[in-house]
């Protein structure tokens, strides 16, 4: 079976307030960095905050990072790593023409985004039976004695759920794209759109890349 | 899914690229967990954080394709990292150089 089998023309559909197709494809990326870059700012705050609390209390940090779950968040980034690759994949076939097998790459990429929150969720419950959620009134905290601690599980928190957030709205718009995307003449219309969602996809993957080590590897 | 052998070539050479970054990814991911499981020397951190900036530089080039972008986007992007930079940077260097 030809992995394009519903091939056709790629292009992208002029809209009337742009003058020409470059002009439209070229602004839409623009704008997807102008607000990756809000989004990168709100992010290096945390982790930014997440340092000082290192640098100000290693001991309490320490102890309160061997809680994490080190190894779940390890394949967590190579599960992550393994989404942009098919997330390539799609904007590469989605370049070819190739619709059926770019359907197929997005289908995949979901399915890994969802694998991570499966994942997280795991380590959430994990640390919920080891009394390691801080903001829960009726729950003893595991470390009661070390404030310091306490702000790091949260900051970790807030965090690892932000991060979770964008996940889980980044599958929901991949999941609608690939029903539309699956249509005859999509890619002759609106390939860009693969593109631009790239951007955002892969950008979750390097905010992962720099959770990572800011809260699992440098604290143990 | 790609059945003949034209359409396996054509796919190779558009996927070579994603392949070697993911690979080149998860090579630079496999040292920061050792390094993190392993602590083998006293400020390994400063190891760790530079892997991770290696890995954050390899995701903007080649799977965000910044390097294929226009001199405008290049500029944007560059602008957005620096500006993270600098806030890092400055704080950081208060507390560090706190007594």
């Amino acid at each position: 079976m030809s992995a394009g089998a519903t091939d056709g023309a790629v292009g992208v559909k002029l809209v009337s307030h742009f003058a020409t197709v470059e002009q439209q494809k070229r602004a839409a990326v623009l704008g997807m960095w102008a607000w990756l870059l809000t989004e990168l700012l709100l992010f290096a705050g945390l982790f930014l905050t997440a340092l000082i609390l290192r640098l100000l209390h290693p001991e309490a940090i320490q102890e309160a990072a061997r809680h994490l779950k080190f190894w779940i968040g390890a394949v967590n980034t190579v599960v992550l790593i393994g989404s942009s690759l098919t997330m390539s994949g799609a904007i590469q076939l989605s370049r070819l023409g190739w619709q059926r097998g770019m359907v197929r790459f997005m289908l995949a990429t979901a399915a890994l985004g969802t694998l991570f929150l499966l994942l997280k969720g795991y380590e959430y419950y994990a640390d919920y039976q080891e009394h390691m959620m801080p903001f829960l009134s009726d729950r003893p905290y595991e470390l009661k004695d070390s404030p310091p601690s306490r702000l790091f599980v949260n900051l970790y928190y807030v965090a690892t759920s932000l991060h979770g957030l964008h996940l889980l709205t980044g599958i929901t718009i991949l999941l609608v794209m690939t029903w539309q995307a699956g249509r005859p003449g999509f890619l002759s219309r609106h390939q860009n759109r693969i593109e631009i969602f790239g951007l955002y996809w892969h950008f979750i993957d390097l905010i992962w890349i720099l959770a990572f080590p800011t809260l699992y590897v440098l604290n143990r | 899914m790609f059945g003949t052998s034209d359409e396996r070539r054509i796919l190779w050479q558009h996927m070579r690229e994603p392949v070697l970054t993911a690979f080149a990814l998860l090579v630079m991911l496999g040292i920061n967990v050792a390094l993190g499981a392993t602590l083998p020397f006293p400020h390994v951190w400063v190891v760790e954080l530079l892997v991770a900036a290696v890995m954050v530089a390899t995701i903007l080039l080649f799977s965000m394709e910044v390097r294929h972008e226009p001199p405008l986007v290049k500029l944007f992007a560059g602008i957005g990292f620096f500006w993270v930079g600098i806030l890092f940077t400055m704080t950081l260097v208060d507390y560090l150089s706190r007594a």
